[in-house]
């Protein structure tokens, strides 16, 4: 089985579309993306426009909270794009989702950047106490914003990319497993986790947004 | 599914039920409606906790990203010369192509005489030897020598 930290570099088919790595259920699905693909292999660039219109900024997001910088996240996601359209001639159908692809590539190029720099994300224990949880004021949805990401950022590293494809890259919980090499149930493992942690690095927000519901 | 099990999705996948296994959603409702207020309270919770994480939006792709990435999208000409560069991956050399056709011929020969009844280890590998089996062959001839 693998694991998130074996995956930096890309091995063979699981680097192109349609390559190697299959979900349980992924061949019975219809893949949405994937007459544009085709259209983008003889290169029609109308499709090329809208399949960047489709998955660009996602591919942007996922990057951004995997790294946490906005330019370095701009660098990931054009990276990925390129390796669209270097192999979408290549692409075969009925195989692997072509967006769960794009989220390997995208999340492969991010933990090799991590490594590289050194950054592996804090390790946060869920007990430290929060310097933040005596913050009486109330917070504004940006303020609480900036948070949250700045609290993502101080998740592990596999944690972080455990919660970034299922929450917020809205992959299924098959697909996220896929895309990091390991089971459902560590997966579920490295949410609660993450989740844990995050609740305690975000409590004052969280005690002020219980407040606001139950005052409202 | 069990309270147990219940708390364990819950504290994996928050309130959000579409992001839960798609087979445990509806036992997941139905045990919600029926649920004591103790457990009714840590859902809401959490509801309030997946609010908070969801601030934490995509923002829309700048322009300028998004130009220089159709800039270099294929266009009808490069996406010709990318599939004949494909196809050219795929086809064989001349002199391998031979090579393989003569190798074919040599294994089916040294197959159809290894099913002889009658051979013996030894003219096993005399025949080998013949249909040019190479260095093996060789090897397989001083070993069955009864004088080695």
């Amino acid at each position: 089985m693998h694991k998130v930290g074996e995956q930096c570099c890309f091995d063979g088919l699981a680097d192109r579309p349609g390559g190697a790595f299959l979900g349980v259920g992924f061949q019975a699905m219809r893949d949405p993306d994937e007459e544009l693909v085709r259209r983008v292999g003889a290169g029609d660039k109308r499709a090329a426009s809208e399949l960047v219109r489709r998955h660009l900024p996602r591919m942007v997001g996922l990057a951004r909270r995997m790294l946490g910088d906005a330019a370095e996240a701009e660098d990931v996601a054009q990276e990925v794009f390129l390796r669209v359209w270097k192999h979408a001639a290549a692409w075969k159908p009925g195989q692997a989702k072509f967006e769960t692809w794009m989220h390997r590539v995208g999340m492969n190029l991010c933990l090799d950047r991590l490594r590289r720099s050194g950054r592996h994300g804090g390790e946060v224990s869920p007990e430290t106490p929060d310097v933040l949880a005596s913050a009486t004021k109330a917070l504004d949805d940006r303020q609480r914003r900036d948070r949250v990401r700045d609290a993502l950022q101080k998740l592990p590293e596999r944690q972080r990319a455990a919660l970034v494809l299922c929450y917020y890259q809205e992959r299924t919980n098959i697909e996220a497993a896929e895309i990091l090499g390991v089971s459902v149930d560590a997966l579920e493992s490295l949410l609660s986790r993450a989740r844990r942690t995050l609740k305690s690095a975000l409590s004052a927000e969280r005690a002020d947004l219980m407040s606001g519901i139950e005052t409202s | 599914m069990n309270e147990a099990r219940f708390m364990e999705l819950l504290s994996a996948y928050g309130a959000e039920l579409s992001r839960w296994p798609e087979d445990d959603r509806t036992q997941a409702e139905a045990l919600l409606e029926v649920a004591p207020h103790r457990i009714k309270d840590i859902w809401e919770s959490e509801r309030a906790f997946d609010h908070l994480l969801a601030l934490e939006k995509d923002a829309p792709a700048s322009i300028a990203l998004e130009t220089r990435v159709l800039a270099v999208s294929p266009d009808r000409r490069t996406a010709r010369s990318r599939r004949a560069a494909f196809a050219r991956q795929w086809r064989m050399p001349q002199w391998a192509t031979g090579g393989a056709i003569a190798a074919s011929l040599a294994l089916g020969f040294a197959a159809g005489y290894a099913g002889e009844p009658s051979s013996t280890d030894t003219e096993y590998a005399k025949m080998l030897t013949l249909t040019g089996a190479g260095a093996g062959s060789v090897f397989l001839t001083a070993m069955n020598d009864p004088e080695n």
